[in-house]
């Protein structure tokens, strides 16, 4: 498996004018039986592309105009954005284009041409379950402290987070806290990096942090990282790229990145980098695509890796983004 | 939804593969247009629901499709819900076609898996022959649903939406099949739970689909009882066959302090219980020192001797000096695992928590022993563990363990 990694020079860095070629050309792949087979992530493959584009100092990489139309052209009448158009509203999909529209500055162009932030948070609002705070991912009842983060996350960009009870919210996260101090995806569930990330975020945007076991959290979190440098999900399992967001964005939302070794992180992420085409996998020598690409480049962005855009560990938008967006309310 | 494990390959694909890849892809897409022309119509027929069964086959992620299907089966396939029941109320609110449209006569789903509903059911048979042939027919779509899952299931273990339709399908099956029926049905699912974890241990999909069940399975509505019992007996079983799977203890974790209530435990039988537990852990971290799975439930319990806020516990009328007999019992043998095992991080991990547990225990602070065992320890962490520097040297500065040295006011 490590064929490939050996064979990169030690001191390969950031290749990022490849990576900007590999996001751009995800549109192209029409010829590729995957690119179809992956239609239902569209929207989200969009945000994972230009929120990269936007940490790697190319803003300018896909057209704006372009990407507004295809947002919009995912939303339904009743406010929600499926992942493409034809697919279905939901909560994944929706979170999404309210963070695409963030990050280029077109919440005007959804009250001009869309349906408007009212009735998205609408949607979003209606998806919560008003007895146990929970939130389900659409009208056919999944529920998941994932869809509980989306929708803090979109609510808060939009300004609207009052329409929904947050404090019933915080409670079933509380409810979801495990002895380890960390968090499943409901209550009952094992700790899972991905699923803290979610949990933690949530309380972040809510400003309950204080209900976090931070000590116990942060060793569960720092014993993610392994021989190698990379950092796995749960206990005994192998190394994955994405979590060099998941537990490292969890850590800097407690005060504790320093509780891992970031250069052997940093090298681990730039390992997993396709040099030639671009792009980031899960572990060196994998096929890239643009989800891990996205959480390699968010990790060496909290990692202060040079020549990348500082990124907001509580939204996974750049920094100046949210500055923009939250100016003073963020508390 | 991403690239996992998937080796990455330079190979340049040659015309005649690029030629099979556009075919492919054509018929992927026709076989798309009709099912979104169809649903755009809100044509949900039998038809309709067929081609998303090929679909499906071809991509199980594709969610809007399992929605399409779900809308077959609540428009025409299923029969009609009864005016006042849960599923007159629960019409979809973006499904176009909540009117349900002509019952089909072409719907009937061929399955030799269907299990037809208990004829003695206390609900069957009130309401004459209609409704009887309209359960029987429910009851062979929905288990023949179950069935179309299954293949889908093992080769995409993770694919949330399949678990998701099928916890649906479930669902359908307690608001139209006979009790008796439906609790056969969902009883049959913790096999398949226990399968997908024979196949994958750690899938946390199949653990929480088995959470599910059990829970409605214990519920009033398929009128059942605590199976608290069976399953903690399922992670002894799980434990057996794999001392390193952590979602089996987690789930032992979970189920305890419900156990120790429903057996009515008292003081004396908690206590054996605790023995048991510590029993158990002790002799897997005396064969597995390195296994972070072991010592998370050695943490579980420990945390039950030394906190209680807001968190039950398996023996919470334990004196504070019993309580310390048992930390130090434990901290005896970890120190006894440091003769058999040099360069083991997590043993020095544990035995400085526990030991900071027990100060905590009796309300002090560390005395000159435990001072000067502690910064040995702290020194083996740092030399064992250099990544985590930063979490030994927080340590050292929180246990007041630090060398002094001047400092700048």
């Amino acid at each position: 498996m490590a064929g490939t990694a050996s064979a990169l020079p030690d001191e390969l860095g950031l290749v990022a004018s490849a990576h900007v070629r590999y996001i751009q050309s995800l549109d192209t792949r029409k010829d590729e039986y995957e690119y179809w087979l992956t239609e239902h992530l569209r929207l989200n493959g969009l945000y994972w592309g230009l929120t990269a584009l936007y940490l790697l100092g190319r803003p300018d990489a896909l057209p704006r105009d372009k990407t507004i139309d295809f947002v919009l052209s995912c939303q339904h009448e009743n406010g929600g954005f499926g992942a493409a158009p034809g697919h279905d509203a939901h909560m994944l999909s929706t979170v999404s284009a309210v963070q695409i529209l963030a990050l280029i500055d077109a919440f005007d162009e959804l009250e001009a041409r869309g349906k408007g932030k009212a009735q998205v948070g609408k949607y979003i609002a209606g998806l919560q379950n008003r007895q146990t705070g929970t939130f389900a991912g659409d009208e056919w009842g999944e529920e998941d402290t994932r869809f509980l983060y989306g929708a803090f996350n979109a609510l808060s960009l939009l300004g609207l987070l009052d329409l929904v009870d947050v404090g019933r919210a915080v409670d079933h996260i509380v409810s979801c806290a495990n002895f380890d101090g960390g968090y499943g995806s409901g209550p009952g569930a094992e700790s899972h990096a991905a699923q803290i990330f979610t949990c933690v975020a949530a309380l972040a945007i809510a400003d309950r942090k204080d209900l976090i076991d931070k000590a116990r959290l942060g060793a569960w979190l720092s014993e993610r990282q392994i021989t190698g440098g990379g950092l796995n999900g749960r206990p005994e399992k192998k190394e994955d790229v994405c979590y060099s967001w998941w537990v490292l964005s969890s850590l800097e939302m407690i005060g504790k990145t320093d509780w891992i070794d970031k250069d052997s992180l940093i090298a681990f992420i730039l390992r997993c980098q396709d040099p030639e085409r671009g792009g980031i996998s899960d572990r060196p020598g994998d096929m890239v695509d643009v989800w891990h690409t996205l959480f390699g480049i968010t990790g060496l962005s909290l990692l202060g890796y040079e020549g990348l855009e500082p990124v907001d560990e509580v939204y996974c938008l750049p920094k100046s983004t949210i500055a923009r967006v939250l100016g003073d309310e963020r508390f | 939804m991403s690239q996992h494990g998937i080796a990455r390959s330079t190979r340049v694909r040659t015309e005649e593969q690029k030629l099979l890849e556009i075919e492919r892809i054509k018929k992927y897409r026709a076989l798309e247009d009709q099912v979104r022309s169809r649903a755009s119509r809100t044509d949900y027929t039998a038809e309709l629901f067929h081609l998303t069964s090929q679909l499906l086959r071809l991509n199980p992620e594709y969610y809007t499709t399992w929605n399409v299907r779900r809308r077959c089966l609540i428009s025409s396939l299923l029969s009609k819900p009864s005016p006042g029941s849960s599923l007159s109320r629960a019409s979809p609110s973006s499904s176009p076609a909540a009117t349900p449209t002509r019952p089909s006569a072409s719907s009937s789903s061929s399955s030799s898996t269907a299990i037809p509903p208990s004829p003695g059911s206390p609900t069957a048979g009130t309401s004459g022959t209609t409704a009887e042939a309209g359960q029987t027919k429910d009851a062979e779509i929905l288990t023949s649903e179950l069935t179309f899952t299954i293949p889908l299931l093992i080769d995409s273990p993770k694919c949330y939406w399949i678990w998701n339709y099928r916890l649906w399908i479930l669902q359908q099956i307690i608001e139209r099949l006979p009790i008796a029926a439906a609790r056969q049905v969902w009883e049959d699912e913790l096999g398949l739970a226990s399968k997908m974890l024979n196949k994958d241990r750690r899938n946390f999909h199949a653990w929480g689909y088995r959470r599910q069940v059990v829970e409605k399975l214990e519920s009033a509505v398929l009128e059942g009882q605590s199976m608290v019992e069976p399953e903690f007996a399922y992670t002894d079983k799980m434990i057996r066959t794999d001392l390193s799977n952590f979602s089996a203890w987690h789930r032992r974790s979970k189920l305890i302090p419900r156990l120790l209530d429903e057996r009515r435990a008292d003081d004396a039988s908690r206590r054996a219980f605790l023995d048991k537990e510590l029993a158990l852990i002790r002799e897997a971290l005396n064969v597995g020192p390195e296994d972070q799975s072991l010592w998370y439930y050695h943490q579980y319990l420990v945390l039950n001797l030394v906190t209680t806020a807001g968190r039950p516990t398996i023996a919470p009328a334990l004196a504070t000096e019993d309580r310390v007999t048992y930390l130090t019992r434990e901290l005896v043998d970890i120190k006894d695992l440091l003769e058999d095992y040099v360069g083991v991080k997590l043993i020095y991990e544990a035995l400085m928590e526990y030991t900071m547990y027990m100060c905590q225990l009796e309300e002090r602070k560390p005395d000159a022993d435990e001072r000067a065992q502690l910064i040995e320890w702290l020194r083996q962490l740092k030399k064992l563990d250099p990544m985590r520097k930063g979490r030994w040297e927080d340590a050292e500065r929180d246990y007041g363990l630090a060398e002094p040295r001047f400092t700048i006011t």
